[in-house]
């Protein structure tokens, strides 16, 4: 697994007033169902090492001010990977796009044309963004995560 | 990340192109394929926007071996006796996510319920297998190939397996056959392949994802002999003894098989088969059949009936008489079907 940390250099170039970092973190795992002694199945999750289509994937988008100022307004934006269909998110807040981010809005809101000019409700697979507003403020060192699911096309 | 990779992750951001964005393949993404998840955040201390920070996560698609050999059409094949190069169809689909080869074995049933019904009772002579490597559909001279080579993912291709059918083999014998089609890697390597208790690596693994997870495959297919069954019969009734009731002019009742009397031979061909007899020629030589001379009055009449006990209609075809011989020739005779030779002779 390959983890790119653009935030820091990033901030250099531009060099804001206050210096008050975001990290981010994205992390994916693979969710399988192992089998207990006892017969039973629980549901674990693993490094990406093994994946192959039709695999259930869990993102997980970690958060945590380090600088020394609280953040506030904070959107965080995922677009969904062309090779992973969108199935979900933990906590149902999250607005979505299916138009490459142009549009957004709630999934039930959002509708998709069809060839003969007639529209469809939206499905999780259409979804090519997906956005959290979090109106709320980011104290200095207070963390957070956000979760969403997928499936390997 | 990939060049390809690289073009699918900047073309996210345009908005017009990614309507139903939705694999490419029902095989799936492919091996190799490097997945790359972007998360960006935007905020602001106090009043002022910060540049956003990002993160991303990149891991890499393994290779699942998943295909069908499925026989092609779910119909019997239907074959005659002696018929050399007698073919069935199959089609083996690759829905790996990865380009394939596979090697192909074909078998015999031995005495067990065959995939259509019916009990395989034969085996064809010198089976063999092939795929149909010009794609036509048919076997024929251009397909030698015996293992497939290359099948992309998505991808499917015929393969057939070829067998003698015996002359012996008569009508609803039933010969049973098994494809059987490994999957091997597109080098034509055997594919070493991660189980469950294998630990999982950082480089491209490859799973088994068919039925039972060991890369093979097989469906069943079987041959049924169909052809024409012919049984011959040779009825005869006294027409008139010339004493008798009117003479010669009418059938007179009970006439005797008196020297001198009219006797109507009816010669009757039965196809007890399921395919349709061709090209029947009946003879009869009457050297052979002493005290008896050929009635040149009544022409012999070809594909008639049985009417009833040895009674025949004379039908509307002709037949002929020559060297002493009465012959005939008759139109095709269906499954099922009786056609007649009649003629007639009179007692010496």
């Amino acid at each position: 697994m390959k983890k790119i940390f653009v935030a820091l250099l990033a901030l250099v170039s531009t060099a804001p007033v206050f210096a008050a970092p975001l990290e981010l973190a994205s992390d994916v795992f693979v969710e399988r169902e192992q089998k207990r002694p006892d017969g039973s199945v629980a549901t674990i999750l693993e490094e990406p090492k093994l994946v192959v289509p039709g695999d259930q994937l869990v993102f997980v988008v970690r958060y945590k001010n380090v600088g020394a100022q609280p953040a506030s307004k904070f959107t965080v934006t995922n677009p969904i990977p062309r090779a992973v269909a969108f199935s979900g998110t933990a906590d149902g807040t999250e607005i979505v796009s299916i138009d490459g981010g142009k549009n957004w809005g709630f999934l039930s809101q959002l509708k998709v044309g069809k060839a003969d000019g007639t529209f469809r409700p939206a499905l999780p697979g259409d979804v090519t963004h997906v956005k959290w507003n979090l109106n709320q403020t980011l104290a200095a060192g207070s963390a957070g995560k956000l979760v969403f699911r997928g499936v390997v096309r | 990340m990939t060049s390809k990779l690289k073009f699918l992750v900047a073309a996210s951001t345009l908005p017009a192109l990614i309507m139903n964005a939705s694999s490419a393949y029902a095989a799936g993404t492919l091996v190799g394929t490097d997945i790359t998840n972007n998360v960006s955040v935007a905020y602001k201390v106090g009043t002022v926007d910060q540049t956003a920070a990002t993160d991303s996560n990149t891991f890499e698609v393994d290779r699942k071996i998943l295909f069908t050999v499925a026989e092609d059409a779910d119909v019997t094949t239907p074959v005659v006796p002696n018929q050399q190069n007698a073919w069935t169809t199959f089609v083996v689909t690759n829905t790996s996510n990865d380009t394939l080869d596979f090697s192909l074995s074909p078998t015999q049933l031995a005495g067990v319920t065959a995939t259509h019904g019916g009990t395989d009772n034969f085996n064809v002579q010198n089976l063999q297998v092939f795929v149909d490597s010009n794609g036509n559909n048919v076997f024929d001279g251009a397909d030698t190939a015996t293992s497939i080579n290359n099948l992309a993912p998505d991808a499917s291709v015929r393969v057939f397996i070829v067998g003698d059918v015996l002359p012996t083999q008569i009508n609803g014998d039933v010969a049973g056959v098994t494809l059987t089609a490994t999957a091997l890697n597109s080098d034509g390597s055997a594919i070493t392949a991660a189980t469950d208790a294998t630990a999982n690596t950082d480089g491209v693994e490859t799973i088994f994802a068919d039925t039972g997870r060991d890369g093979i495959e097989s469906d069943q297919d079987d041959f049924t002999v169909s052809t024409a069954s012919l049984t011959v019969s040779k009825l005869s009734r006294v027409v008139r003894d010339n004493l008798n009731g009117s003479g010669t002019s009418a059938d007179p009742t009970n006439p005797k098989a008196v020297p001198g009397a009219t006797v109507e031979y009816c010669i009757v061909v039965v196809n007890s088969g399921s395919q349709p007899a061709t090209d029947v020629t009946v003879s009869d030589d009457l050297g052979l059949v002493p005290d008896v001379t050929f009635d040149s009055s009544f022409t012999p009449a070809t594909n008639g009936t049985v009417v009833s006990g040895n009674t025949c209609t004379a039908g509307g075809g002709t037949g002929s008489f020559a060297a002493n011989v009465v012959s005939g020739t008759l139109t095709d005779i269906a499954g099922g079907e009786t056609r007649t030779l009649v003629f007639r002779v009179t007692i010496d």
